[in-house]
């Protein structure tokens, strides 16, 4: 029974659900709204590799290299989309 | 056929392996695809015309009932993907079956949540807030349902099968992506719920 549950994966289980709750936080303390979307950025950045990393394997074959590449090239055209969408939709309008 | 033995079955051969890392690729058009429609709801989710809020309509209960599920549903099935590296189809399909059952929860509570939004008068054609919301959050649930029937046919294959070159292969690209749906409701969670909620 327990080789079924490998401590990698429960660890991880249960780093994202605490990541989750610290998210959910930010709806019940007082912070500003600037420490507020900080502390969401870092538990989703955070929260993604996780995944990628230890559930998703994508280090586990020859080809991560390839595989990193890829997704940081996926993840730099979203945030390029992203930010450049807010740049020049409502922080440039003055 | 070239056969590596020293890879996990779902890898073995070099047409298996080609079809993992052409999945990653897709994995990073979807990343780009969820961009663009997180682009247009950080734009416009002030734009509330005359229809309500955020703030208004999200219930923040429902919002942890779908996450935990999804979370959850996430590590079965990585667990299921390691109970198939073990050879163990039985445990490989309980937690594959978890795994579809705890995305059909999720996705009970998103159909619950936007039938109760529509009661509220907020529908896809009241604001352009709430145009956005429901093709970001309609695009995810579509996913997953995509997933759920997905998923629902490799538990068949595997059921009758058992584990082989290509239905371990299957399961394990279905496990990408699962999890890579569980990553994407991250965001959402966290900037369109709970940012909205703050």
């Amino acid at each position: 029974m327990a080789r079924l549950f490998p401590i990698r994966h429960v660890m991880g289980y249960i780093f994202s659900l605490v990541l989750s709750l610290v998210a959910l936080g930010v709806i019940y303390w007082d912070l500003t709204f600037t420490a507020g979307i900080v502390i969401l950025i870092i538990c989703a950045a955070i929260q993604a590799s996780l995944q990628l990393v230890l559930f998703m394997h994508i280090g586990e074959t020859s080809s991560k290299k390839q595989l990193y590449l890829n997704i940081a090239y996926a993840v730099f055209v979203g945030l390029v989309t992203v930010f450049g969408t807010l740049f020049t939709m409502i922080w440039g309008v003055r | 056929m070239k056969i590596n033995d020293a890879l996990p079955l779902e890898y073995r051969t070099e047409e298996n392996s080609n079809k993992i890392f052409g999945f990653w690729l897709f994995l990073g058009a979807e990343i780009v695809l969820f961009s663009t429609l997180f682009a247009v709801y950080l734009t416009l989710w002030n734009r509330t015309g005359s229809g309500p809020t955020g703030k208004d309509i999200f219930e923040i209960n429902g919002v942890i009932w779908e996450t935990v599920l999804l979370l959850t549903s996430s590590f079965t099935c990585g667990l299921g993907i390691h109970a198939m590296r073990l050879g163990l189809k039985k445990p490989m399909m309980i937690f594959f079956g978890i795994t579809l059952l705890m995305g059909l929860g999720f996705l009970g509570i998103e159909i619950t949540e936007f039938v109760n939004y529509v009661h509220e008068g907020a529908t896809l054609q009241t604001s352009a807030f709430l145009s956005s919301l429901f093709v970001l959050l309609g695009t995810h649930g579509l996913h997953v349902t995509m997933g759920f029937l997905w998923g629902a046919g490799i538990l068949i294959q595997i059921k009758r099968q058992g584990f082989t070159d290509e239905t371990t292969n299957k399961s394990f690209i279905f496990s990408l992506y699962w999890h890579f749906l569980d990553v994407v409701w991250i965001f959402i969670f966290s900037f369109v719920y709970l940012k909205g909620l703050m």
